[in-house]
């Protein structure tokens, strides 16, 4: 499990330095695996027999085929599949990522006190507030996307630590609508850059006051 | 009454699918969609009028008392309103050509309508917590599509802001809701996860300091969906670029789905933190919110902006209303949500006619607006004297009620600021109104838009305003519902 929550940190910083759109989604696919094999392990190790493994099932799916399929085919009908930024924004984005990271293990440590799983419940913690990095420094509509992804993924990660998973029929709704959300997120920015010819986010500014 | 609650969640569904298959020509649409309207809120009506007093239906998923059948009545009035003078609205856009790029816009629009109300129909009905969320999810995701329904650039800046914003607070609220649940784990086990009958009974067993954590994310997370400061930034926008009967929904039946689940999150976090937690944290972001709304009203040119603005304040009362949590306050915020639905809806579909008959939401363009086009003046006249919270409309009595027993509370200062600010929003939306409604117009003719199905619905709509504010007491089905639910907020510090 430690060795996961590793390979799972790598990747969300290597996320925090990828210019290309493609690599975000392929990384962001890795990401989710990450997700889908730590749910396998806890599955297993719960021991709920079928019904523990339909979550694993349901990741692999949702966040790992349909989701980056669906960015895929967005991003072979843009342009430009860069995001341009100057270096220095990466250089912000990854130090705050780890501030965030340090951060999020205090808040596990000084709020939730004795709770199993500490690495991997700071670490979920991190992945959340690191999406939320992602989000608000990115300004590429897919990378906003990926970021809220990644947030998603942690929230996910928390409470299959906290809780060996929420109930059933709860867990299926969030995936539902995670799938959902980021179809309609693929719609709009597919019409943004129908009307902005870029998913640049930076064109929005109109709407003020 | 299972049964009833199916058939009510069923016919918008059956709808949904009649209109995608694109084989119905427009004026089917128009008739079935009221159609459908029509059942749901007799169906409604037929639950609310065999309901006994105290009883509560509970059974598989879904879960009714006093609380959930108050809120219901707001939604379903809205949405027999809007699917009611939905026709003549569209028919004006389409003449107008905002709808003409693609064929079937108005099957889209219908079944996107229909089904943004199917969600909050489910959010209401719901027992579980984390189904709640699903829920309120699923509002944003379907809102979103009809805010960017004419696909403008505005509008899809709006919604890209809107669904962004909305769905990283509400990602938080399921954080807060996965820290809930650990909660109830740790206390009561794995059996009724997230079952809010069984947390609120068994509230007090929950860990406080976890319960805490927990409320602060909810909070943050629904506050977002309800558009407190700061995390408002999607609401005017969102509210300007939708079709205007969206924004009256928006505004009206929206906020109270998420304002009713931020309330029953409310009650179990209640008897664990104590109501003078409660009372800070809401009377802070309350005032913030309204402080943040009165400089925007004041400066706006927007006639849609400011209307969303307006919403933001009556959003800050409300939550000082529960910031209070006396029996007083929770009725009459309870009240302040039935009455400023009614009339917001009504103000925003008056503001969605002015644009049509101006061409124009800038305000600094409209005038004369008594001259040309009386009927329409009159109702955003009546309308925005209702929503400052005037006599004889219902809000005067509601807002009255929550700032006396501010003062009752010994919250002096905290009244004292409140009502310097509300009278700010009064003098900022007064202004706006009289320069719109006096003068000549300046470009030439524009007749009333307003024809024989919406208006007398409007009046319809400012008239059981002013009943609510007025006789509420003497219709026996309305009292005990807003007694038993203000009892049920206040259940937890029994």
């Amino acid at each position: 499990m430690e060795q996961l929550v590793m390979v799972l940190l790598f990747i969300v910083f290597l996320q925090n330095r990828i210019m290309d759109l493609r690599k975000a989604v392929l990384c962001l696919c890795a990401q989710s695996a990450v997700i889908a094999g730590a749910c396998l392990i806890m599955g297993l190790a719960g021991g709920h027999g079928v019904q523990g493994l339909l979550p694993v099932l349901m990741t692999i799916l949702v966040k790992v085929c349909l989701i980056p399929y669906a960015l895929f085919r967005l991003i072979g009908k843009l342009t430009d599949p860069k995001e341009i930024v100057s270096g220095i924004n990466t250089n912000y984005s990854t130090g705050l990522s780890a501030v965030f990271l340090m951060l999020s293990y205090l808040i596990v440590d000084k709020m939730l006190p004795g709770v199993g799983n500490r690495d991997i419940m700071a670490s979920s913690m991190g992945l959340i507030l690191i999406g939320l990095v992602l989000i608000v420094m990115r300004s590429r509509a897919i990378m906003q996307i990926v970021g809220l992804m990644t947030m998603e993924n942690g929230i996910y990660l928390l409470g299959l630590a906290m809780t060996e998973g929420l109930p059933l029929v709860i867990e299926l709704g969030v995936f539902f609508d995670v799938l959902v959300a980021v179809l309609v997120l693929v719609i709009l920015a597919n019409r943004l850059n129908v009307s902005f010819m870029t998913t640049d986010t930076n064109v929005l500014r109109r709407l003020k006051g | 009454m299972q049964n009833l609650i199916y058939g009510m969640l069923a016919v918008p569904l059956l709808f949904v699918l009649a209109a995608l298959s694109r084989r119905l020509s427009n004026n089917v649409l128009h008739a079935l969609n009221r159609l459908t309207a029509a059942i749901v809120s007799i169906i409604f009506s037929y639950m609310l009028a065999m309901r006994k007093p105290g009883q509560i239906f509970s059974e598989g998923y879904f879960y009714l008392d006093a609380l959930s059948f108050w809120m219901l009545l707001i939604v379903v009035t809205l949405y027999f309103a809007s699917s009611w003078v939905s026709k003549s609205y569209l028919v004006r856009e389409d003449k107008r050509g905002y709808l003409a790029r693609t064929p079937d816009q108005i099957g889209r629009y219908y079944a996107l309508f229909q089904l943004f109300v199917w969600t909050m129909l489910a959010v209401l009905t719901l027992k579980n917590l984390g189904l709640m969320w699903v829920g309120i999810e699923a509002t944003t995701l379907v809102s979103a599509l009809l805010v960017s329904f004419k696909f403008t650039r505005s509008a899809l800046e709006a919604t890209w802001k809107y669904i962004m914003v909305c769905t990283v607070g509400i990602c938080l609220a399921l954080l807060g809701t996965i820290i809930l649940y650990y909660a109830q784990f740790a206390a009561l086990g794995t059996e009724k996860a997230l079952n809010w009958p069984w947390l609120s009974q068994n509230a007090g067993l929950l860990n406080p300091s976890l319960v805490k954590l927990s409320f602060l994310f909810i909070f943050v997370g629904y506050g977002t969906k309800i558009g407190l400061a700061p995390m408002h930034t999607w609401l005017p926008d969102a509210y300007s670029e939708a079709p205007s009967l969206i924004s009256g929904l928006l505004s009206g039946a929206l906020c109270t789905c998420a304002l009713y689940v931020l309330i029953r999150n409310l009650i179990i976090a209640v008897p664990a933190v104590g109501v003078s937690y409660v009372t800070t944290l809401f009377s802070f972001f309350a005032l913030l919110t309204v402080a943040v709304a009165v400089p925007f009203v004041v400066v706006q040119r927007d006639i849609k902006r400011l209307l969303a603005y307006s919403s933001m304040e009556n959003i800050g009362i409300m939550l000082v209303g529960l910031s209070v949590f006396t029996s007083i306050s929770l009725g009459a915020t309870l009240l302040h949500m039935a009455n400023h639905a009614l009339i917001k809806f009504v103000l925003f579909y008056i503001a969605g006619t002015i644009v049509q008959e101006f061409q124009t939401k800038n305000m600094m363009r409209i005038h004369g607006l008594s001259q040309e086009a009386p009927h329409t003046a009159t109702f955003l006249l009546l309308g925005m004297i209702g929503i400052l919270g005037m006599p004889p409309f219902g809000l005067f009595y509601s807002k009255f009620s929550i700032i006396m027993s501010l003062f009752a509370g010994g919250h002096y200062l905290l009244g004292t600021v409140m009502v310097t600010l509300l009278a700010g929003v009064l003098i900022g939306i007064l202004y706006h109104v009289m320069r719109m409604l006096s003068g000549r117009a300046k470009r030439k003719a524009c007749s009333d838009l307003l024809d024989h199905t919406d208006a007398p619905l409007l009046a319809a709509m400012l008239f059981a305003s002013m009943l609510l504010g007025v006789f509420w007491q003497q219709i026996p089905v309305l009292n005990n519902l807003l007694v038993e639910a203000s009892r049920i907020i206040a259940g937890g510090v029994q």
